[in-house]
């Protein structure tokens, strides 16, 4: 019963995120689970660890190129392409993390949209031998069908994305449950009794670093599987606040914060864009009504008023059951 | 070796790209200084000064009247940020309001692109005489943007440390409860400084358009390269930020020259080893913790 209740949120949730696929077209569903994988390190990084990172698309970029460089060059199976993904995208947060992690708040949101500036002229210039610079690699026909979830497919591709994202739900759940989780938050919160406690803050921080921006390198590695193509324009200097700006969304540190905020972001997107062609209006002056509202975001402000129904259904209930015995 | 006029023409093109950056840059520090704010809207006021140029001087045919319209508009954007938003959320912790003001950002380049469109648009040099430096055409438009960057330079110092607003403003930067105390509205304060950096990176967009094309998303193409400045020259420092915009324009400027596809990148990487060794940057004072 206890197994139960604690996985009870995430399989409604991704009961929800199901239906989705029901009610509204394909690539509109692949895009929101995608996105919310992508905007889950974002979420981690600044609901847990208390940093802001504006420069989540230079990890994205590391994973979706580790993936291209694989499909492209040398093989053809689309889990091998997102595993070396996964693993470029470790291996790069794990070598500029201990750089980041040590800078104040304020240097590490600039240190990493430098960051993504830095890759994303690495890929548009001086790699742009075996990267096509603007052009991108093109890669589309050379993933094999696979059997069982074949991704070429995006309706076998959306079932696999949503079993990932199911997946990375669960993990961040267990890590806020674990000791890690709590320390996580200590980091924010109060660092010197952590450090008082006679945790490592750096160490901690560092391991929060590196599986938020795994996380992230993930979401790249499947996007890439997902449009067969990258090119250097997925971190461009435009798009860092995007993550960011779900997060807030969403409501900050929550755990179905980025879901909400990727259904609530790319749904104005695509229906602003096709009413008024011109969603920067919306989005940004939103985003400041957001925030000056007091940063609950979208779920952060639902969830108190939903788990106050949920005990008042649940209290009529058991009262019904016992006026009846 | 580098061909000597190709040089001293690389290092006037830096000096005259590190003058845009600092305007920009000024404002920028100020305002992280004295309220702790990292206001990436100063980027949109650039873009409004870079637009407002292009209206004046297009109806008027004089770009220094655009450019002084420019600067006004960002005064006046700036003003107005401070007024509806900033005044709200300055207690708030620093990731929030840098979140805010990327929001008026992204807000602020949708306005634009619904009045002006989407379409990069041009704006005449005024100047397009050249003049001999040691035996190399140099453009005198690029020697004027230096030397408008050095007086603002100047007059920002001259304000600092001459005027008594200025002087008020500076004891602020280094604590603002003392300040208050002393009976000083630091509001107040908090204000001017918002209208001047709005102003300086109207300026510097004013400036700078007729040298590139005026378009939509110009102040997120600089985006990376303020921030750089300012992290190299350590947030809050005016001084760190003029030898740091300087340092940048010259490492771009000259990087061109030596090897083209990593003179974009150069000054990051600079940036990287410089925080590696300092990492409150160049002049940046550990204190800065609040």
């Amino acid at each position: 019963m206890n197994v139960l209740r604690w996985w009870w949120g995430l399989v409604l949730a991704f009961a929800l995120l199901a239906l989705v696929r029901v009610f509204l077209p394909l690539p509109f569903a692949n895009e929101i689970v995608l996105f919310s994988v992508y905007a889950i390190g974002c979420n981690f990084l600044l609901g847990r660890v208390g940093y802001i990172s504006f420069g989540q698309p230079a990890y994205l970029a590391v994973g979706a190129y580790g993936t291209a460089f694989y499909l492209f060059y040398f093989g053809n199976n689309p889990y091998i392409g997102i595993l070396c993904g996964v693993a470029a995208g470790i291996i790069v947060s794990l070598a500029v993390g201990p750089l980041f992690v040590r800078l104040r708040r304020d240097y590490f949101a600039l240190v990493n949209l430098a960051l993504a500036v830095i890759v994303y002229y690495l890929m548009q210039k001086v790699l742009a031998d075996i990267t096509h610079g603007d052009n991108g690699l093109w890669f589309l026909t050379s993933i094999d069908a696979t059997p069982v979830l074949d991704l070429t497919r995006p309706e076998h591709f959306f079932i696999f994305s949503l079993l990932v994202a199911f997946a990375i739900w669960a993990f961040y759940k267990y890590i806020d449950d674990s000791i890690f989780g709590a320390c996580c938050l200590a980091t924010k919160i109060n660092e010197d009794k952590l450090i008082f406690l006679g945790y490592s803050d750096f160490a901690i921080r560092l391991a929060a670093f590196a599986v938020a921006n795994t996380t992230t390198a993930l979401a790249g590695a499947m996007y890439a599987v997902y449009l067969g193509f990258v090119s250097p324009e997925i971190t461009s200097a435009a798009r860092t606040p995007e993550p960011v700006v779900v997060t807030i969304l969403g409501g900050v540190g929550t755990l179905y914060g980025p879901i909400i905020g990727s259904l609530a972001f790319i749904g104005m997107k695509d229906l602003i864009s096709k009413i008024f062609g011109n969603w920067e209006i919306i989005i940004g002056f939103g985003l400041v009504l957001v925030m000056l509202a007091g940063e609950k975001g979208i779920w952060g402000t639902l969830q108190p008023v939903l788990q106050r129904a949920a005990s008042r259904v649940l209290r009529a209930g058991s009262n019904g059951k016992r006026s009846a015995g | 070796m580098i061909d000597k006029q190709l040089l001293i023409s690389g290092v006037l093109f830096g000096l005259s790209l590190g003058s845009i950056f600092f305007l920009m840059a000024v404002g920028l520090s100020l305002v992280f200084g004295l309220m702790r704010v990292i206001s990436l809207d100063q980027l949109l006021y650039y873009s409004i000064g870079g637009y407002i140029t292009y209206s004046v001087s297009s109806i008027t045919g004089s770009l220094w009247l655009g450019a002084l319209g420019g600067m006004i508009a960002g005064g006046i954007a700036g003003l107005a940020a401070e007024r509806l938003v900033y005044l709200r959320i300055y207690e708030r912790d620093i990731s929030f309001t840098m979140i805010t003001s990327f929001g008026i950002l992204i807000g602020g380049v949708g306005v634009i692109k619904y009045f002006w469109g989407l379409v990069p648009l041009p704006v005449a040099v005024p100047i397009e005489a050249q003049i001999s430096v040691l035996g190399t055409e140099i453009p005198v438009y690029r020697l004027i943007i230096v030397g408008a960057s050095a007086l603002v330079y100047a007059g920002i110092w001259a304000f600092l440390n001459r005027t008594i607003i200025g002087k008020a403003m500076r004891a602020a930067i280094d604590n603002v409860e003392h300040v208050e105390g002393l009976g000083i509205n630091v509001y107040r304060l908090f204000t001017i400084a918002f209208i001047i950096a709005g102003g300086l990176s109207g300026l510097a967009g004013g400036l700078y358009a007729p040298l590139i094309m005026v378009d939509p998303q110009m102040g997120l193409d600089v985006l990376a390269f303020v921030f750089m400045i300012v992290i190299i020259g350590g947030l809050g420092s005016i001084k760190g930020t003029l030898v740091s915009s300087f340092l940048v324009g010259q490492v771009i400027s000259l990087g061109t020259l030596i090897y083209a596809p990593l003179a974009q990148m150069a000054p990051f990487a600079m940036m990287l080893l410089i925080l590696l060794v300092k990492p409150t940057g160049l002049y940046g004072s550990p204190l800065l913790k609040r």
